[in-house]
């Protein structure tokens, strides 16, 4: 099963019209945003995904936006916060069941229907410290539902546990096994372990997220990165994912030849130029626009992101659609007032 | 701790006077300096003009002048806590104190670069009288609770900028019984096009005034205290929206010329606020004209953005006349600035307001002229003190 099907006229022609009917939903059941879309003389129909009305992801970090009432909350979700606002995203049970449908039925696509003994790049400590809970345990908890016989790589102090590792891989490296973790704790605790130790991890299917901000230091680069894995401990089935919490579910992977992220059938992509807001051709970088069929219970279908991005290529990879990478990240506009916020007062 | 201007020692016991010739020719020296870099930073040109000699001599003639038969002196130990991101204030604040003979510290952010070292440089190549260096002292330093509280225990009067947070933030560290503060907390700046004032104006000088509204504007990225927002149409409604339009037209016009360019980043950031401002009602149109334009029409004067909304973002709100913002101006409103009114009716508007908000009333083009009058404070007459004598 794959949701990797669709080539682009296709999934355009379906998500115009399908993204076409959500903003009308979102238009008749979130007034905030009905007003959004008045205010900028936004029209009823649109002839492609790029002309459909985008918002910027962090307005969901200001206002409250949402499609269904009180009552009809099942869930909050909320992002990690550096500056200390956060996205809130609603789901009633419906949107909430579908994410997490969708989810799995992506990575089904490199996983394989069963699910598979899964190894997590990370420490059981997490789980504990409630400050960072929200985001890191929240990811690991959420993507562990998609494997069994969990064993945590690091120990509770976040060190490599070697005989932990050692064990799982006696019990199930010998056959496929499922590796998650975020990209920088995957380099700097597994690959060393495993390399120094000449761990085999050739039967594991990497899934990893995160970035490679905390890398730089390490310049370590996305092909280097699956290189050194292959090379040094056998791990060649390495997929990398884009995503966030204000599109839940939606997941753009790596495909298995590395190098691009793919767009699953109910998603896509848009870059655009920052300066005239228009699409960018394959191989100009810009915003990263994400636009998922999945959001239907808050208006987070059509988001800008503040992720800089390039699409490589239109229905030439590894699947179908378009296939891109995540560049970096916008920097955030400071005010350079009389009142700033003064942050060195002592 | 870091020391950028002046000596590093003791605290000598000499003192300087009101006015002191060795200040004047200081600030003179300094001025010229200030005038000759302001190619690189227009906004040192402005400081150089503040600070030449005729400027500085009238200050101190009016300070010096006896008031009701009182001696006029320094006020004693000044300390200085500017804005971390407005490079020139730190200037006017400490000049003005030098000038009055205080021995002076001033703090300058870790943050400061471009005009803030132009003008340390500035200050360091002066050839001045030994008593400079040992009077005023320039230095930064990091999250040092001690320091401050030391400097603030050594001082007669505090004179804090950079808003409500570095006010709590310094105030958390007691002054001596007899000292006190100098505050300028957050602030929030209008301007105002009459209707009929716009309609009789030729084109020449409606550009002229969007010209002086976008150098406004623009210049510290509408984030300065002075900086105008909201923007006020006074007059009929519907000649209004006429003015509007003809206002941002040129607006984007003369931005265009300037060559001022809108980072993506700051242009996500002002659709962000312009999008909140329409999703919780308070503006129904919103227009981008390119990344340097924002404008958003507000759908009244109840509720009016009082935060920071970005670059170039500009708020509108029509009414009737002048009469009808006096009930929404808060303490916290400080610059108004105008274009198309009578004298008489900026007085009346004035008079209306009563001193409950609103501190300086000035022509488009002067937002960000500062004046030794800020804040609704004689700025020369804080920095001194007044002793009676009667014989």
């Amino acid at each position: 099963m794959t949701v990797f099907t669709l080539p682009q006229a296709e999934k355009e022609r379906l998500l115009t019209k399908q993204l076409t009917e959500l903003t009308a939903h979102h238009r008749a059941h979130c007034p905030p945003y009905a007003r959004m879309l008045a205010a900028t003389g936004t029209p009823e129909t649109f002839g492609s995904v790029a002309d459909l009305p985008w918002l910027p992801v962090r307005l969901f970090k200001q206002h409250e936006l949402k499609s269904i009432g009180d009552d009809e909350v099942f869930k909050v979700l909320t992002s990690s916060g550096t500056t200390g606002d956060v996205s809130r995203i609603h789901l009633d049970k419906a949107a909430a069941a579908t994410q997490t449908r969708q989810l799995g039925a992506t990575l089904q696509t490199v996983l394989g229907p069963q699910r598979l003994p899964m190894l997590l790049v990370d420490s059981k400590g997490i789980l504990k410290d409630r400050r960072s809970f929200s985001a890191r345990g929240a990811g690991v908890l959420g993507m562990a539902t998609f494997g069994r016989s969990h064993v945590w790589a690091l120990d509770e102090a976040g060190h490599p546990d070697l005989p932990a590792l050692r064990e799982f891989l006696a019990r199930h490296g010998g056959a496929p096994f499922l590796v998650f973790g975020f990209t920088y704790l995957v380099w700097l605790h597994l690959y060393e372990v495993a390399r120094s130790h000449g761990l085999d991890l050739s039967n594991g299917i990497l899934i990893h997220s995160g970035g490679w901000k905390k890398l730089v230091d390490q310049a370590v680069e996305p092909a280097e990165f699956r290189r050194r894995l292959a090379g040094d401990t056998g791990l060649s089935r390495v997929h990398n994912f884009y995503g966030m919490v204000e599109q839940i579910g939606t997941i753009f992977l790596e495909g298995p030849s590395g190098g691009s992220l793919y767009c699953p059938d109910f998603a896509d992509v848009v870059v655009r130029d920052p300066v005239t807001w228009r699409e960018l051709p394959p191989g100009e970088p810009g915003l990263l626009e994400v636009v998922s069929t999945l959001p239907t219970s808050y208006p987070g279908h059509v988001l800008l992101t503040e992720d800089l991005g390039v699409v490589h290529g239109v229905d030439d990879g590894d699947w179908p659609g378009k296939r891109f990478s995540v560049l970096g990240r916008l920097p955030r506009a400071e005010a350079r007032g009389c009142s700033d916020t003064y942050r060195e007062a002592a | 701790m870091k020391h950028l201007f002046g000596d590093t020692g003791d605290w000598p016991h000499e003192r300087l006077t009101v006015g002191d010739p060795r200040v004047l020719d200081f600030l003179g020296a300094f001025s010229r300096r200030l005038l000759k870099a302001s190619r690189a930073h227009p906004e040192l040109g402005s400081l150089g003009y503040f600070l030449r000699p005729a400027e500085l001599t009238r200050t101190v003639t009016r300070l010096s002048a006896a008031v009701d038969g009182a001696l006029v002196f320094p006020r004693g130990n000044v300390f200085h806590v500017p804005p971390a991101n407005v490079d020139t204030i730190f200037v006017y604040s400490w000049a003005l104190s030098a000038l009055a003979g205080n021995a002076n510290v001033v703090r300058i952010s870790e943050r400061a670069a471009g005009a803030a070292q132009v003008i340390l440089e500035a200050l360091g190549d002066i050839d001045a009288d030994p008593a400079i260096a040992r009077t005023q002292r320039m230095v930064s330093y990091g999250r040092d609770d001690a320091v401050t509280a030391a400097l603030s225990a050594w001082c007669d009067l505090r004179v804090i900028w950079g808003g409500d947070a570095a006010v709590a933030a310094i105030r958390r560290h007691p002054l001596p019984p007899s000292a006190r503060d100098l505050t300028f907390p957050d602030r929030t700046s209008w301007a105002a096009v009459s209707v009929p004032g716009w309609q009789a104006a030729d084109p020449a000088a409606r550009r002229a005034a969007v010209v002086g509204f976008s150098n406004d504007a623009y210049w510290f990225d509408q984030a300065a205290c002075s900086s105008p927002r909201t923007v006020f149409l006074v007059g009929d409604a519907a000649a209004a929206d006429a003015v509007r339009a003809e206002f941002l037209d040129l607006l984007v016009d003369v931005v265009a010329e300037r060559g001022w360019q809108i980072e993506a980043a700051m242009a996500v950031e002002k659709r962000v606020n312009a999008l909140g401002l329409a999703a919780t009602g308070a503006a129904d149109t919103l227009t981008f004209a390119g990344n340097a334009v924002t404008a958003a029409t507000l759908t009244g004067t109840a509720v009016l953005p009082r935060r920071w909304l970005g670059a170039g973002a500009f708020p509108f709100a029509t009414v009737g006349s002048l009469a009808e913002i006096v009930p929404v101006i808060t303490r916290q409103d400080q610059t108004f600035s105008h274009f198309g009114f009578a004298a008489g009716e900026l007085a009346a508007f004035a008079a209306a307001l009563g001193g409950r908000g609103v501190d300086r009333i000035v022509p488009f083009g002067s937002a960000l002229t500062f004046s030794a009058a800020w804040d609704g404070y004689d700025l020369p007459r804080e920095f001194t003190r007044l002793t009676t004598l009667q014989v």
